[in-house]
């Protein structure tokens, strides 16, 4: 067993602190790479003009799903190691909304926003500022909000154990979803094109 | 959709079906696991499990199904909390080696089957427990009228108890020295359960 890294010992602190930059400028590279520097592509994905975001990040949802499965069954990575966020159904229901809305006004995410302010885009800039001012205010109401923040627990869970079923078959099912969901937007992408 | 698409699509189908595939295998077949329990191989001696430990085996996963409380108190270095239910549930590596632990055995024998009917190959319990791990590796015991064998044993014994902070203790009446499987005498003398007792506390005034 040698993966996650940072939990088996094989990369020190030192070492992690130099990885997590390389992996964050990768990410931006490749979202760059993909056109998610540009807030047009992006709001395209609500009106259904552009669906690159859908594609981009269902294609790393699969790689990073299909790829976790397959090295935790052949022994490389410990899934049982790496860190499962818990799960808390209205507030974050309520924080993903809010999130979408934002996404739509300014037109790019926190990742793409840094990714477009990086490759000149003025507006990333912009969106980088609103974001810091957000972050700001969440935690100057943080207590007055803490219990809401805190509702409905429900634990770190995974889709297959809420549903109930062998994590295989969950992958096969989000795989089908994502492979059906290709199909539909390059069909959607035609259509409108 | 261009050629690339397809062969990347065509992959993530076929790793998707061998996910789902690796379910289907076949279930663990009781009369195996009973063999498996008859020849003992169902479970690890708490020296065993140290020395593991002290070789730092990467694929050894240690599971103390105890309360947090009891947790807190005192647990085998490097073994994290855990619950049937969460058993039940949490994906472990294939190849991981799991060992667990309660404060008898029962806890551990019931999560051993668990793991066991989950698929798990590799799986071990400590068949008294903490108990056994107080008694074997935190606190090895002489007697006073120890055969030259038991004294050969307490060597060792007592150079793996230092390593995990222990107190060996040499030269004691026949009837401190905790006894259970490993002895021809029965677990649980009232005399032993005292001192384990005793043990747990005097640990955690040093701060283990």
């Amino acid at each position: 067993m040698n993966a996650p890294l940072t939990e088996s010992g094989a990369l020190g602190p030192l070492g992690a602190l130099i990885m997590a930059p390389l992996i964050g400028f990768a990410f931006g590279w490749f979202l760059e790479r993909g056109g998610l520097g540009n807030a047009r592509k992006l709001a395209g994905q609500f009106y259904l003009t552009d669906l690159t975001v859908f594609k981009v990040l269902f294609s790393a949802l699969l790689t990073a799903m299909l790829g976790a499965f397959w090295l935790d069954v052949l022994g490389v990575l410990d899934l049982s190691l790496v860190y499962l966020p818990e799960t808390f159904v209205l507030p974050q229901a309520i924080g993903g909304v809010l999130f979408g809305a934002g996404f739509l006004v300014a037109g790019l995410c926190p990742g793409t926003s840094c990714v477009a302010a990086a490759s000149g885009h003025m507006d990333g800039l912009g969106v980088i500022g609103g974001m810091l001012l957000g972050v700001i205010a969440f935690n100057l109401v943080f207590d007055r909000i803490a219990a809401f923040y805190d509702s409905t627990p429900l634990g770190a869970v995974t889709l297959t154990d809420l549903v109930g079923v062998p994590h295989g078959f969950g992958i096969a099912v989000v795989a089908a979803v994502a492979l059906v969901g290709f199909a539909v937007a390059a069909r959607i992408e035609r259509t409108r094109a | 959709m261009n050629g690339l698409h397809r062969t990347l699509a065509t992959v993530a189908a076929v790793l998707a079906a061998g996910a789902a595939a690796t379910e289907l295998g076949p279930r663990v077949d009781p009369v195996r696991l009973a063999a498996e329990i008859d020849a003992e191989r169902d479970h690890i001696s708490a020296p065993e499990l140290a020395k593991r430990i002290m070789a730092r085996d990467p694929t050894l996963h240690i599971f103390d199904l105890r309360s947090p409380e009891e947790y807190e108190q005192l647990h085998i270095p490097s073994a994290r909390l855990a619950t049937l239910d969460q058993l039940a549930r949490q994906p472990l590596p294939r190849t991981a080696s799991v060992v667990l632990y309660s404060e008898g055995g029962t806890h551990a024998a019931q999560a051993w089957l668990l793991l066991r009917m989950r698929g798990y190959e590799n799986v071990a319990f400590l068949r008294e427990g903490l108990y056994e791990w107080i008694a074997r590796v935190l606190e090895p015991r002489l007697a006073v009228d120890a055969t030259p064998t038991e004294r050969t044993d307490f060597q060792s014994a007592a150079e793996l108890s230092r390593f995990f902070g222990g107190v060996p203790r040499a030269e004691v009446p026949r009837e401190e020295v905790p006894s259970g499987y490993w002895s021809n005498r029965e677990a649980g003398q009232p005399a032993v359960a005292k001192a384990t007792a005793e043990t747990v506390k005097g640990l955690r005034r040093r701060g283990c």
